[in-house]
């Protein structure tokens, strides 16, 4: 490469790099909207783990015991469930399935008639088979966590994620009784320390907003109703894609042919390229 | 050739122009010697083209395009089918794909003049293609009836209602209803699957008819017809057939990498591929928070957002895509290639390139005051690149392009 040509090369890349910033730049003005999360700010992140059978089924007894009475999964199939979380089918019917007229091939089209429900609720219980994909992951893991009490609400519940959601809170009994409370926090200076008066005592502010469950009202732990919530939340990104855990299989497999197949057209390319150079 | 398989050759040669067409279109046409990776995307457009019909051909099998099932028929696809998805994720891939390798061809054009004189019927025919495309996905996008089809079908089709006198007849007329419904999805279906892909493939097959013809172009803009050996083939040229099938088969093999990474673990791209809100069923009862086009059409969303009266929204949104079918008689340049055009064109196509990619965002978020204004200032440098191009391309200062390559 002649100097020249180098001198070229770092022009080309001190473009794109100006570009780029420019780009980020501009993005970062712009984005000034709220968060999926409303209330509760930044959602929870959530990793899916759609190889953890265990926490599969667990998710899966869980939807079964506590939402489908309500939420249907009307995309999907007893018997696809039974066998993608390696549950045996006789004791999946016999502990999970509740109506006994009930076939592996048949959708699971919920329990609740959909018109009386609406009545009850003042809105239908949406289908959760897709619930997934049109909220997010994020979304879900921190919307079933952020109930609190709100005795100005229908069932004395309201949710930090989605405001004013027709849902009562289904796992109180598992979480207990979770409140909105305030909290003297330290005040953060502009260096980044804590501030403090000149006594050296830490300066607080009091700041609202924070979930705290009532001790001893829950059957569950924080811990443990993470992981239930968790296990739940895993299970719902499975049903809102049951091959996903194969895609990802596969997909190693695909793009390592594509790189063979590019390494042997680009030798062969090579060495035709020879031809006229 | 001799034996059987030689005979049998030859009776098709005498009756079919198999060996003539093979020499005239691939082991003997020649293209220039030395070009560079932006001359490969017309060939990845191609393959994602056949990509498109294959994985569309085996759609329409378990697809039903009626207003019950056709959200559902989806979900379907997606579980009870064998490999259902992997159908029609590379079908929802492929979609964003065409665009971009499409997107990156044009550009190309734009970067190496590749519509300038005798190749002004390849970037007209080119346009058209595009036009014919933008149709194409908005049909089918429509097909799968979740909440962002259903309105995003409503706002584009509404647009038709902004048409003075006729409009209002036309959007039910387009419809063939009063509202979205399972006749617009039928009707799309057939356009989206029958009508539309004929266009499609009768474009592409003038589209490389006029190439074959013209030549393709080189980055310098040099003309390699000046320089002929003896046999009247240009010595800037290699033969088609193996050598740029073979440079062709390197960038197919990096593309379809870059493919089945994004298919295989990202395929709704962030959202931008496959909208969330598409994941649930079309409800004319409720509108979505924020309805967004997918990502190749937000530039133009964008632009129909920054006009405030519907009308002259329509009018901007359709002129844009207008004006790119005139580019070739706008350019007074004495060099194709930008590498020789003087600096009024070089600051112009990077104004033109990051405008267009700032639209593409503000297309893609919430309107605010800010955004507005900036979606006005970017719209206003689109236009000024093809309107201008007539007078900054005639009075600057273009390098002498070298007379081989």
């Amino acid at each position: 490469m002649t100097t020249k040509q180098k001198v070229i090369k770092i022009n080309k890349s001190v473009k794109f790099l100006l570009l780029f910033t420019l780009l980020f730049g501009i993005n970062n003005l712009l984005s000034a909207e709220g968060g999926p999360c409303k209330d509760y700010g930044d959602c929870d992140k959530f990793k899916y783990s759609l190889n953890d059978m265990e926490s599969l089924q667990s998710g899966a007894s869980t939807f079964l015991n506590y939402c489908y009475g309500c939420h249907s999964l009307q995309y999907s199939r007893w018997g696809r469930i039974a066998k993608d979380l390696q549950i045996p089918e006789d004791i999946f019917f016999e502990n999970l399935v509740f109506d006994k007229s009930i076939k592996a091939g048949d959708l699971m089209t919920g329990a609740m008639p959909k018109d009386e429900s609406a009545q009850w609720f003042g809105v239908a219980p949406p289908d959760l088979t897709l619930v997934s994909r049109v909220r997010g992951d994020d979304w879900l893991y921190s919307y079933l966590r952020t109930y609190y009490e709100d005795s100005s609400k229908q069932y004395g519940v309201n949710n930090l994620v989605y405001p004013g959601t027709a849902m009562p809170n289904v796992l109180a009994a598992l979480q207990g009784n979770q409140k909105l409370i305030c909290k003297n926090i330290p005040i953060i200076a502009k260096n980044g320390g804590e501030k403090r008066d000149s006594e050296g005592n830490a300066l607080t502010k009091e700041k609202c907003g924070f979930l705290q469950v009532e001790e001893g009202t829950g059957s569950l732990n924080k811990e443990d109703f993470d992981k239930v919530i968790y296990d739940l939340t895993n299970f719902l990104v499975y049903v809102g894609e049951p091959s996903k855990a194969s895609r990802e299989r596969i997909g190693w497999y695909v793009i390592f042919y594509f790189l063979i197949f590019t390494a042997l057209s680009a030798l062969l390319y090579r060495e035709y390229h020879k031809d006229y150079h | 050739m001799n034996g059987v398989v030689g005979k049998m050759f030859g009776w098709f040669n005498n009756r079919l122009p198999v060996a003539n067409t093979f020499e005239r279109h691939l082991s003997k046409h020649p293209v220039p010697s030395k070009v560079n990776f932006w001359y490969l995307f017309g060939a990845l457009a191609a393959v994602v083209l056949i990509i498109q019909i294959i994985s569309g051909i085996w759609l329409i099998m378990p697809y039903s395009n009626t207003e019950e099932q056709a959200f559902s028929s989806i979900e379907y696809i997606m579980r009870d089918v064998d490999y259902g998805w992997v159908i029609r994720y590379i079908h929802t891939t492929g979609a964003s794909m065409f665009f971009a390798v499409v997107y990156l061809h044009m550009f190309r054009g734009l970067l190496y003049g590749s519509y300038q004189k005798p190749k002004e019927l390849v970037w007209v025919f080119g346009c058209a293609i595009y036009l014919a495309m933008m149709a194409e996905g908005f049909l089918g996008y429509v097909l799968p009836y979740g909440q962002m089809s259903y309105w995003g079908a409503q706002v584009i089709i509404s647009l038709f209602g902004a048409i003075p006198y006729i409009g209002e007849s036309l959007e039910i007329w387009v419809r063939g209803d009063y509202y979205i419904s399972g006749i617009t999805v039928s009707r799309f279906f057939a356009l989206h699957v029958v009508a539309l892909p004929l266009v499609l493939i009768a474009l592409v097959f003038l589209h490389l008819i006029a190439l074959h013809e013209v030549g393709a172009g080189n980055p310098e803009g040099v003309d390699i017809e000046k320089y002929l050996d003896e046999d009247g083939v240009p010595l800037d040229s290699v033969p088609f057939f193996p050598y740029k099938v073979l440079n062709a088969l390197v960038g197919i093999g990096v593309f379809m990498t870059v493919f089945a990474i994004i298919m295989f673990f990202f395929p709704e791209g962030g959202g931008y591929f496959i909208e969330m809100a598409n994941f649930e069923e079309a409800n004319p009862l409720v509108t979505p928070e924020h309805i967004a086009p997918v990502w190749y059409y937000s530039p133009y969303y964008a632009m129909l957002r920054a006009v405030p009266d519907k009308l002259g929204g329509l009018i901007i949104m359709g002129s844009a895509v207008a004006i790119l079918f005139v580019v070739p008689w706008l350019d007074n340049s004495k060099a194709a290639s930008i590498r020789y055009k003087g600096v009024y064109s070089k600051v112009a196509l990077a104004l033109f390139g990051i405008s267009f990619l700032t639209l593409g965002y503000l297309g893609t978020v919430g309107v605010t005051e800010v955004r507005k204004t900036m979606s006005i200032i970017c719209t206003f440098i689109y236009f000024a690149f093809f309107i201008l191009m007539p007078i900054y391309t005639k009075f600057e200062k273009t390098k002498k392009v070298p007379e081989r390559l």
